[in-house]
């Protein structure tokens, strides 16, 4: 992880990115840039062939991962997926939304990434639906810590902490 | 056919009338559903924009459940769909990836190996049990005009997923049609809904769900028929939010698509799940039922096979 | 396809006649540094220092630019000065420069294919930039490796064959018609082929044409009158090629017409049969905008100027099913017992003109056409705005036939898109500024936009095209339409474009949106086996200096079947492809390749295995039982010999002691790094030049041997270069099925296969070591992959090299069995066996 870890990653985006040719059938395409200019694909990818950086912004948090960019895209680059690394990226630096954080909170404490209340539990019973299996609580966590998602969303809460102060 | 079911978390408790429709109709044609300690699938938006292993071992965790009980899996909701069929292209392409997956699940006892289908509820309908089977298991049709959104996480990306052209999709039309409605073209047909920017900003998200439910008005359909619950919720609690940021007056009714074929099947205690409904519809019942229904409905039902 | 023996052509030598005199071995090696081409990467003086150790070697010159004059002159005084009768030319790709040398060293009377080439430029110093050292290494081995090979070269003869003085061309749009009237003009005879109806192509139904917007028709139609009237053309309409056999200046061309039902001679085009014929059918010249007759006429100005009868469509030419046309037609025009006929002629030259084809918009949906009316393709508003179109040039949006008053244009559909052709189709920019000028021109009320990406008005003339549509008010915005939406109720249409000038969503609505539709190759669907670029474009043999000419002798290729291009660029073309096919004709004799094929009779066993592998039937039995070449049939691929069980097949300049001392020299050291890579001339070679040409960066483990086909590639060779430590070999060739110039090579290469792979598995050998490949010409991308991923191969060491003693075993046996064989063979080929064996072990000894 590190320096080395994102030094790589930049590497890859802007292999992927390299067929761009900032035509703008993305944007154009973009259902969020149709209503929040500010989350723009076609200036994301941009940013990483022109300037050789990951937008800081923030703004690629916008994205509703809707796949339509990376359908479109004459030169087959896949664009949501760019914009699923810088926001990678993005988390590693602690700037993921606060209601991300919540859900992966939640998906660690019981496998479902909203809070299982009792009431929905006993709807599912009145209907005669199943009790569903759960995963192992220690399984979850185990994963989650393994896989780095724990360290990330330890690193935002602290950033969300600290800007509270 | 068993299936290791998938219903998703956002079925599971937020939309279990909609899951009650699946598990009615399912057994009507040969499906079999088997419950599995399944985990979210997990969901891109959160869990993979904070780390790409995570979500990956999630969903091989997942699948690797199924494959231990040499099950495929039946999703029922787009985005799980979409999720778990990404990670196992990813994982099937990149053997490096796989192995360092299975390197934790082996801690579980479990084995991502890549033999276990991902196939969603639209696909088993359409592609596998077929339009003619369908219809001909309807013995109520529903005469009603309706616009269907097959959810992005079906359509995209076409060249993994393969469920209906990503551009012009109309396979959930033709499943409409085959219960006796009648589907309508409208514009932004494809576009997002909007839920996927909710977390992040849900004044952008329901300025998305405004495009799309204006382009929608303009051909003024009874209801939206849907083949996902989270695009199920943003329709018809999102309309109403919208309403109020926006000022607009949208009011259309939400139907996933097991539901309305489960009312053509005449299947009993749909009365009931209709009723969780936040926008109800008044379902004008086809010509040769409509008497039946107006004087106690209820009571016919139970006698349907 | 049909094969059969030219007439009057100069056999090729007599058997087994091949036989060197030359007492000593005299190697002159011409290091070349290429300006810096190579020179900057490769250390050529050290190369030089070590190319005078190789065995043979007398003499080493090197030269900043050896294929200049001065360069070729050294080559030349050395050829004298010390007595030089083996030359090898170290610089460039000899798809390149291999006939330059050989002419150079035939001039200083050395026989030709005495000469070869090494080529460290695009397998070396332009592949590999950024490794000098390991690129000077392969520099030093394949110099060794050519060097080994020219220890056995010999003489060949040289031959010529008779020139038919006349000529195939085929396609009748403007590039074939005018290819046609040049020929036709200097004296030759032309065949003049055209799929379709009428002569005309593409821009007999074009409106006006850029960039002085003159009418396409009135331009075109007296030129398709000269080739109707021309006395030395021939023009067959309705007809496709449907075999070719035969070589440059000696083509066998069988053509297929359909038949036409109305004898043309008599048919006055008065037009009576259309006003009873019952059937419609959609138009094609109208591009399905309206219809026409089931008896129709393309257009008023077709050529030939006459009536024919689409049968698909027609109900029945006798009177019982309908026979309405032929009780009208008052000059008994009408056949219907008009069959397919066979046309049977000989050319010496063909020249391809089969056009393109425009895009497929379909291809792209999210731009609506098909599911909106209101959308349509560039040639749908050509005959639009046509006064001999649909609408007699009047405007109007299909949904409700009204005129526009807001018009779209967008760009580059169907170009610009791996979806569908990620090349520029060079002509739709200017295309679509006509357009927009035609309409304002019509309709000055009416408001053009056109979205473009890049405007590409590269033409002469074009800018004022360009300047005069923004003074006319026409739009220029830029940034590609991401998807078009028709609304419910007006069918009005919504585009969405980025303004990739301010950053800005635009979503505008207009009446019509006009697709600039791009080309789509339609090359290769052709009896000759000219490659093709990846998306169906004939490949030149060289991008600059030979851009008309093909790989095959005397096949060229001009218009629209070349790439995408306007009518000047065609018409520029064809007289170019004319020109260069009239120089073969006019001569009379054309020399050809003296690298035929030779049995050794004494090694024969007369299986006959050869006879089916040669897909130009020149292996024949005589009453004997003895088989035999036929020189001027051969093209050289080897293929028969590549098979043939008793290697008893000579192929010059590739025999098999040649590829197996290249294979032993390329081993000599660390030879689990090294890959053989095998590529074939046409394709695979070309292919591996073209990541040179393209600067594509890949490991230095690759040791190329080059053969004619792919075809010629035994399995003993890839064996011999594992039981010498081989990391890897490869087989590359053309793509399968079809594209193989020796047409069947690469079948019998991939039959190959298996026999290499199970062998593999007995000896230990992890099958990833060896790969087929099939590599076009335009493939330079994936020469540089598998390089890649083979250089990944073998970096981890062999795991088992089969032991000697399986090698001795299997020699043994074998030379127990021929053993007087070997000698005479030894001596026909004209070197014995063992000097390459020697030179080789004399190398590395020295190496050591």
């Amino acid at each position: 992880m590190g320096e080395d870890f994102q030094r790589n990653q930049l590497k890859e985006l802007k292999e992927t990115a390299l067929p761009c040719f900032q035509c703008g059938v993305c944007s154009s395409s973009c259902p969020v840039f149709r209503v929040s200019p500010e989350l723009n694909p076609r200036l994301s990818v941009d940013s990483i062939i022109s300037r050789g950086k990951v937008p800081s912004e923030g703004n690629e948090w916008l994205c509703a991962y809707c796949l339509m960019c990376d359908q479109r895209c004459p030169m087959g680059v896949s664009l949501a997926e760019i914009l699923m690394v810088i926001k990678n990226i993005s988390a590693r630096e602690g700037k993921a939304p606060p209601d991300v954080i919540e859900s992966a909170e939640s998906l660690m404490a019981d496998g479902c990434q909203s809070p299982i209340s009792s009431r929905s539990e006993k709807q599912r019973e009145d209907m005669g639906l199943p009790k569903l299996p759960r995963a192992n609580p220690a399984d979850v966590q185990m994963l989650f810590r393994a896989t780095g998602a724990a360290e990330v969303v330890e690193l935002n809460r602290k950033a969300v902490e600290e800007a509270s102060e | 056919m068993k299936f290791a079911f998938f219903p998703g978390c956002t079925m599971a408790y937020r939309l279990p009338f909609a899951e009650k429709s699946i598990r009615m109709v399912a057994p009507h044609f040969d499906i079999e559903l088997v419950d599995l300690a399944f985990t979210c699938c997990p969901e891109p938006n959160t869990v993979r924009a904070l780390s790409d292993d995570t979500w990956i071992t999630f969903a091989a965790r997942n699948i690797a459940l199924a494959e231990a009980e040499g099950l495929d899996i039946l999703t029922a909701c787009a985005g799980c769909h979409e999720s778990l069929s990404l990670a196992k292209h990813e994982l099937d392409k990149k053997p490096e990836r796989k192995n360092k997956v299975n390197e934790l699940l082996k801690g579980l006892g479990l084995e991502y190996r890549g033999t276990s289908k991902i196939v969603h509820m639209h696909q088993q309908l359409f592609d596998e049990i077929g339009i003619e089977t369908i219809s001909s298991k309807v013995v109520k049709p529903v005469p009603i005009k309706v616009v269907t959104h097959t959810g992005c996480h079906l359509l995209r990306p076409e060249r993994i997923l393969h469920v209906d052209s990503a551009e012009v999709p109309v396979k959930l039309d033709m499943l409409c049609e085959a219960i006796g409605m009648v589907p309508l073209d409208y514009m932004d047909k494809t576009m997002c809904c909007g839920a996927g920017v909710r977390k992040t900003n849900s004044v952008t998200s329901y300025a998305v769900l405004r495009e799309k439910m204006t382009s929608i008005a303009m051909v003024e359909p009874d209801a939206i028929v849907v083949f996902c619950p989270t695009c199920f919720i943003t329709f018809e609690s999102g309309q109403r939010v919208a309403n109020r940021i926006f000022g607009t007056d949208f009011k259309f009714p939400v139907f996933y698509y097991t539901e309305l074929l489960a009312i053509a099947m005449n299947l009993p205690g749909m009365d009931i799940l209709l009723a969780e409904h936040r926008v109800k519809i008044e379902l004008p019942a086809s010509a040769e039922t409509k008497e039946e229904r107006k004087t106690g409905a209820k009571d016919s039902i139970p006698s349907s096979p | 396809m049909t094969t059969s023996h030219p007439k009057g052509s100069s056999a090729g030598p007599p058997e087994a006649e091949v036989v060197s005199s030359e007492p000593e071995l005299r190697i002159g090696v011409f290091p070349c540094k290429c300006g810096k081409n190579i020179g900057a990467v490769v250390d050529i003086d050290a190369v030089a220092e070590y190319a005078k150790t190789l065995p043979g070697v007398v003499h080493v010159q090197v030269n900043t630019y050896t294929c200049a004059d001065p360069g070729q002159r050294e080559i030349q005084e050395a050829i004298t000065q010390h007595g030089l009768n083996r030359i090898v030319v170290a610089s460039c790709s000899p798809t390149m420069h291999e006939d330059t040398f050989r002419k150079t060293v035939k001039a200083a009377g050395l026989n030709p294919y005495l000469c070869i080439m090494t080529n460290i430029r695009e397998h070396v110093s332009w592949v590999h930039q950024h490794d000098p050292k390991s690129a000077t290494q392969k520099a030093m081995d394949l110099i060794a490796m050519s060097v080994a090979k020219a220890a056995t070269l010999v003489a060949q003869p040289e031959l010529d064959v008779p020139v038919t003085q006349a000529a195939l061309i085929v396609g009748a749009g403007v590039a074939g018609m005018q290819a046609a009237l040049d020929l036709a003009d200097a004296g030759f005879k032309v065949h003049l082929v055209e799929r379709q109806p009428t002569i005309g192509g593409i821009m007999a139904i074009l409106d006006k044409v850029f960039p002085q917007n003159d009418c396409s028709i009135c331009i075109l139609g007296p030129k398709m009158v000269d080739v109707a009237k021309h006395p030395n053309i021939s023009l067959i309409t309705m007809a496709e090629v449907e075999s070719i056999s035969g070589y440059v200046g000696n083509f066998e061309v069988r053509v297929k017409q359909r038949p036409r039902y109305v004898d043309m001679d008599k048919c006055t085009s008065c037009g009576d049969c259309v006003e009873v014929c019952p059937v419609d059918v959609p138009s094609r010249t109208d591009q399905n905008l309206t219809w026409q007759k089931a008896i129709q006429i393309p257009f008023p100005q077709a050529v030939p100027s006459s009536y024919f009868i689409d049968p698909e469509a027609c109900l029945g030419m006798d009177l019982i099913r309908c026979g309405k046309c032929i009780d009208r037609c008052e000059q008994e025009a009408i056949i219907p017992s008009d069959k397919a006929k066979y046309i049977d002629f000989d050319v010496g030259v063909i020249i391809l003109a089969t056009g393109f084809k425009p895009a497929d918009p379909s291809k792209t949906p999210r731009l609506g056409w098909g599911r909106f009316p209101n959308v349509i393709t560039t040639l749908e508003f050509e005959r639009l705005i046509n006064a001999a179109g649909p609408t007699e040039g009047k405007l109007v949006r299909p949904s409700d036939l009204i005129k526009p008053t807001s018009v779209a244009i967008a760009q580059c559909v169907g170009s610009r898109d791996i979806g569908t052709r990620s090349a520029c189709s060079n002509y739709c920019c200017a295309e679509s500024v006509k357009c927009a000028l035609l309409i304002k021109e019509h309709y000055p009320d009416t408001e053009v936009t056109i979205y473009y990406q890049d405007l590409r008005m590269h033409g002469k003339y074009f800018e004022d095209q360009y300047l005069k549509a923004r003074e006319e008010g026409v739009k220029f915005i830029r940034g590609r339409v991401g998807e078009i939406q028709q609304y419910p109720d007006t069918k009005n249409l919504r585009v969405s474009v980025e303004d990739t000038t301010h950053n800005k969503l635009s979503m505008e609505t207009f009446d019509m949106v006009i697709l600039s539709m791009g080309a789509e190759g339609a090359a290769g669907d052709f009896p000759l086996p000219i490659s093709c670029t990846s998306d169906s474009f004939y490949i030149e043999s060289h991008p600059k200096l030979k851009p008309v000419d093909t790989s095959s002798a005397g096949v060229f290729i001009c218009g629209g079947a070349e790439s995408p291009k306007d009518i000047r660029d065609s018409v520029i073309q064809a007289s170019a492809a004319a020109g260069r096919a009239a120089i073969i004709l006019q001569k009379g004799r054309y020399p050809i390749e003296a690298l035929s094929a030779k049995i050794m009779q004494d090694l024969c066993s007369r299986c006959g295995t050869c006879v089916s592998r040669c897909p130009y039937g020149a292996i024949s039995q005589d009453g004997t039982g003895k088989f035999t070449i036929m020189g001027a049939l051969c093209q050289a691929c080897g293929t028969c010999a590549g098979d043939c069980p008793q290697d008893a097949i000579y192929m010059p300049n590739f025999t098999s002691q040649q590829i197996e001392a290249q294979i032993e020299t390329a081993l000599a050291e660390n030879p689990s790094d090294k890959i053989v890579a095998f590529a074939c001339a046409f394709c695979s070679y070309r292919g591996s030049d073209l990541a040179g040409v393209s600067r594509m960066q890949y490991p230095t483990n690759a040791r190329v041997i080059r053969a004619m086909c792919s075809g010629r590639y035994s399995v003993k060779f890839a064996q011999k270069a594992f039981e010498l430590g081989a990391g890897a070999v490869l087989y590359s060739g053309c793509h399968l099925p079809a594209d193989c110039h020796f047409q069947t090579g690469n079948v019998w290469m991939a039959k190959r296969e298996p026999r290499i792979r199970g062998w593999m598995k007995r000896n230990n050998i992890e099958d990833e070591r060896f790969r087929v490949e099939w590599v076009s010409a335009g493939e330079g991308k994936k020469w540089q992959t598998i390089m890649t991923e083979m250089a990944n191969a073998v970096k981890t060491p062999r795991k088992n090299i089969p032991t000697p003693k399986t090698q001795t075993v299997a020699k043994s046996e074998k030379s127990a069995k021929s053993k007087t064989k070997t000698t005479s063979k030894d001596k026909q080929a004209g070197k014995p066996r063992s000097p390459s064996k020697g030179a080789s072990q004399k190398k590395t000894t020295r190496k050591k």
